[in-house]
């Protein structure tokens, strides 16, 4: 058979992944609503939607880039502190696939999972098919998850730092782009492998791998904020090694995944002294150039003949259990929402990623608070920063954990558990998570400065508001659910209703803090007391909307 | 319990998905103290009437009643009262037994003392101590079909709504849970719902059984009223089932034209 042959399949095989990411049927969702000759092709569509959201935030991370580097006379001083330009549009395109990278592995991570559990790889063993299709077949497949993403990152960004650079800086920037799509996908493939191997079956003793490779599931996630954190010091290193001539650490830098894919677009468009490197310096870099463009393109060959042995590898089946005595621990309802929900967390990726990255993202914001800063006011202005950063993360993932519900759904409605129970399991877990990464921050802030009403009074002030906005996004789901079926299952398949019913929760989060911010006239302790209350005034509001429909 | 002892009471169930009929009008009831099995094809409408019972699907026509209780307008008190096993076993993959059994018991609002009790002791007669902490994920279809069945009876709801729950399981295991089955409605006051392929299991463990044929009840009763509503003395259970759904000749045919083309 054909690479024809195989684009076929693919497709069947990718209507047929749509069908079960989009409706979860194999997850026990019912068949939704609406005529059923048109299931598959309304999960496709579902799923191109989510791709186009995707594609188009890497495409304004690449629209961002170019208006960077258009404005590099001016943004360098202030940004970079008189940094040559060529060093200027070599950071910015570090930073842009860095970011395309982070992205790419991210969204491989949270789809692989689904892909690898929807058996449409062990159909496809089952069929007579010789061994090279097949492998095309599935790596094809494999490609399809990522095709319009990818796709941008190919097109758009040659274009773009084409339209700021010049053409030539577009062609350039090609290498780049190829090596960063391939490794990306090379690194969603391994890193599914290892979950469905060590991860999903884990128990025990596995508890350590499991959470490792949580935690490892946020390096992406990080690197995506991180390098606009750390952009400064980023320039500051470019600006001295291009300054100071050769040095080992200036090598270094120079070889570093992804800069010398960066550096080459720069170089092209301002010429070589534009970075300040010397003859070794440029030979180093096309050296590094030449290398990591071979490892991106290796990479896609491996992924291309990878997955199917990837998709067939059988997970790691346990030893003998120890011996535990067995008791059960019966609690109310609600809380046996919320712990069932933080069990599922702690073996699936996409749900330990909204558990951990507000907690996270708080423990380093909290970190740097208390190691960078030098006064208490930047001190208490940076942790109330941090609160309120954990406050809207919390906010804006609060909607995914109602897709926990998708899990054996068919046989949950079988119990005699309430709306309001459930509702009220998933809103506190959010709470809980704003309250830890809260907690985080103002411990480590108060270690730097001792305000304790102020710090306290303010995650005490905007926890109503955390509250109330959970309610109202998980009400509308709720409400939306009981019409119309569960509607998300992840990010890839129902990101644009996640976004759409984050928004007035996250209006309802920011109010308060708005008017903390914006009642200037008030002294500090009555704008805590003017924000506590509007935020439980929301809370008055939205949770009597959530909870007051209880079917029979 | 309500003050109906009647463990189940289906009313001219009418059942739909858009423009396709599942069920039709169909009506019967589960004595107090019987097993009560309901045969039928691919397709005849066993699932979409036990998924009625269990609040999964909303009747279009007729009426479910638990104990006298409506399963549509006082569905969370049905779903008190029943222990169900799903046709197909979709957990909770990411828990383990121990943790699924406690969310379960939970949501029931069991005991510790009374939920950890009745855990061992059935962990114990499925010998299921080696795999209750590995995650759901990782067990064979039996395995977790054993785990459904020991969710469905942890509360000793008075009425059992099994969906063929002995697919997957091992002989041993299905010997243990046709006795169990047996010793369960001993007492005469609950009931058992029981649907399955297998003729031979519902000729020996059901009180009574119903013979659905798409969506239509073409039979009712015990063996002996089966066999005089079919007017044949000695028939077994599958022999009365093709006759009752026409299949008989079918099958002949279909055999025929199989051996044909060979």
């Amino acid at each position: 058979m054909s690479w024809r042959e195989a684009v076929r399949l693919s497709g069947v095989g990718f209507s047929e992944l749509s069908v079960q990411a989009i409706w979860a049927l194999r997850q026990g969702n019912l068949v939704p609503p609406g005529p059923a000759g048109t299931l598959a092709a309304r999960a496709r569509r579902r799923v191109v939607q989510s791709k186009g959201i995707i594609s188009g935030v890497l495409a304004l991370l690449a629209l961002g880039a170019a208006f960077a580097l258009r404005s590099s006379g001016v943004a360098s001083s202030a940004f970079t502190g008189g940094a040559p330009s060529g060093v200027f549009d070599a950071g910015v395109l570090t930073g842009l696939f860095g970011l395309d990278l982070a992205f790419l592995w991210w969204t491989g991570m949270q789809v692989l999972p689904t892909f690898l559990s929807s058996g449409v790889l062990t159909l496809l063993e089952t069929l007579p098919i010789d061994d090279r299709t097949l492998a095309r077949t599935s790596g094809l497949l494999y490609l399809r998850l990522f095709d319009l993403p990818s796709l941008t990152i190919l097109v758009a960004t040659p274009v773009f730092v084409g339209l700021a650079l010049g053409p030539w800086a577009g062609i350039a920037v090609v290498p780049g782009a190829v090596t960063v799509v391939g490794v990306a996908l090379a690194l969603s493939l391994l890193t599914g492998r290892f979950f469905v191997r060590r991860v999903q079956g884990a128990r025990g003793g596995g508890t350590i791998v499991r959470w490792a490779y949580l935690t490892l599931w946020l390096v992406p996630a990080f690197a995506m904020f991180g390098f606009v954190v750390a952009a400064p010091a980023f320039f500051a290193l470019l600006k001295g090694g291009a300054a100071s001539g050769p040095s080992l650490a200036g090598d270094l830098l120079l070889v570093a995944f992804p800069f010398p894919l960066a550096a080459l677009p720069a170089t092209v468009a301002s010429g070589p002294s534009s970075l300040g490197l010397a003859a070794t310096g440029g030979l180093l870099l096309a050296r590094a150039v030449v290398g990591y463009l071979a490892l991106g393109t290796a990479a896609l060959y491996w992924v291309l003949g990878a997955v199917r042995r990837v998709g067939l590898v059988p997970p790691v089946v346990p030893g003998p259990a120890r011996s535990v005595p067995l008791v059960l621990r019966p609690v109310g309802a609600a809380l046996a929402v919320l712990t069932k929900d933080l069990r599922i967390a702690s073996r699936t990726p996409g749900y330990a990623f909204l558990v951990l990255l507000p907690i996270l993202d708080a423990l380093v914001l909290g970190l740097w608070t208390y190691a960078s800063v030098t006064t208490s006011t930047a001190a208490a202005g940076l942790g109330l920063a941090a609160v309120t950063t954990a406050a809207l993360l919390a906010t804006f993932f609060g909607p995914a954990f109602f897709a926990i519900e998708v899990f054996a759904y068919s046989y949950g409605r079988t119990l005699p558990l309430s709306d309001r129970s459930l509702l009220v399991g998933k809103v506190a877990l959010i709470v809980l998570i704003y309250l830890i990464a809260s907690t985080l921050v103002v411990g480590l802030t108060l270690a730097r400065v001792f305000a304790p009403i102020v710090l306290v009074g303010f995650v005490a002030a905007e926890l109503p508001a955390v509250g109330a906005a959970a309610f109202l996004e998980l009400g509308i789901l709720f409400r939306r659910a009981r019409t119309r079926g569960l509607p998300i299952t992840n990010l890839y398949t129902g990101a644009w209703l996640a976004f759409l019913v984050s928004i007035p929760g996250l209006l309802v989060a920011s109010l308060p803090l708005v008017v903390y911010q914006a009642d200037r006239l008030l002294a500090g302790n009555l704008r805590l007391l003017a924000m506590g209350l509007v935020a439980l005034a929301e809370l008055a509001l939205s949770a009597p909307y959530a909870l007051g429909r209880e079917p029979s | 319990m309500a003050s109906d002892p009647t463990p189940l009471c289906v009313d001219t169930l009418s059942v739909a998905y858009g423009e396709r009929s599942a069920v039709d009008r169909l009506s019967f009831t589960v004595r107090p103290g019987e097993i009560y099995g309901l045969l039928g094809s691919n397709g005849a409408g066993k699932t979409s009437t036990i998924r009625s019972i269990v609040g999964l699907v909303r009747p279009v026509g007729g009426r479910v009643r638990v104990f006298g209780r409506d399963c549509v307008s006082e569905g969370r008190r049905v779903k008190e009262l029943v222990g169900y096993v799903p046709e197909v076993s979709l957990l909770y993959d990411a828990l383990t037994p121990r943790e699924f059994l406690e969310f379960v018991a939970s949501v029931r609002r069991l005991d510790r003392g009374v939920a950890t009790d009745r855990t061992r002791s059935y962990v114990s007669a499925f010998r299921l101590e080696q795999e209750f902490e590995s995650p759901i994920v990782t067990l064979s279809n039996g395995t977790r079909q054993k785990v459904l069945l020991i969710a469905a009876l942890l509360h000793q709801p008075p009425l059992l709504v099994l969906d063929e729950p002995l697919n997957g399981l091992d002989p041993r295991s299905v010997r243990i849970m046709k006795e169990l089955l047996v010793r369960y409605v001993g007492g005469g006051e609950r009931g058992v719902l029981f649907s399955t392929h297998t003729m031979e299991v519902a000729e020996r463990l059901c009180h009574r059984v119903g013979i659905l044929d798409r969506g239509i009840l073409r039979g009712e009763g015990d063996l002996a009223a089966l066999r005089e509503q079919v007017r044949a003395g000695d028939a077994s259970l599958e022999e009365i089932f093709l006759r009752l759904t026409e299949e008989r000749e079918g099958v002949r045919a279909a055999v025929d034209a199989l051996e044909g083309p060979g």
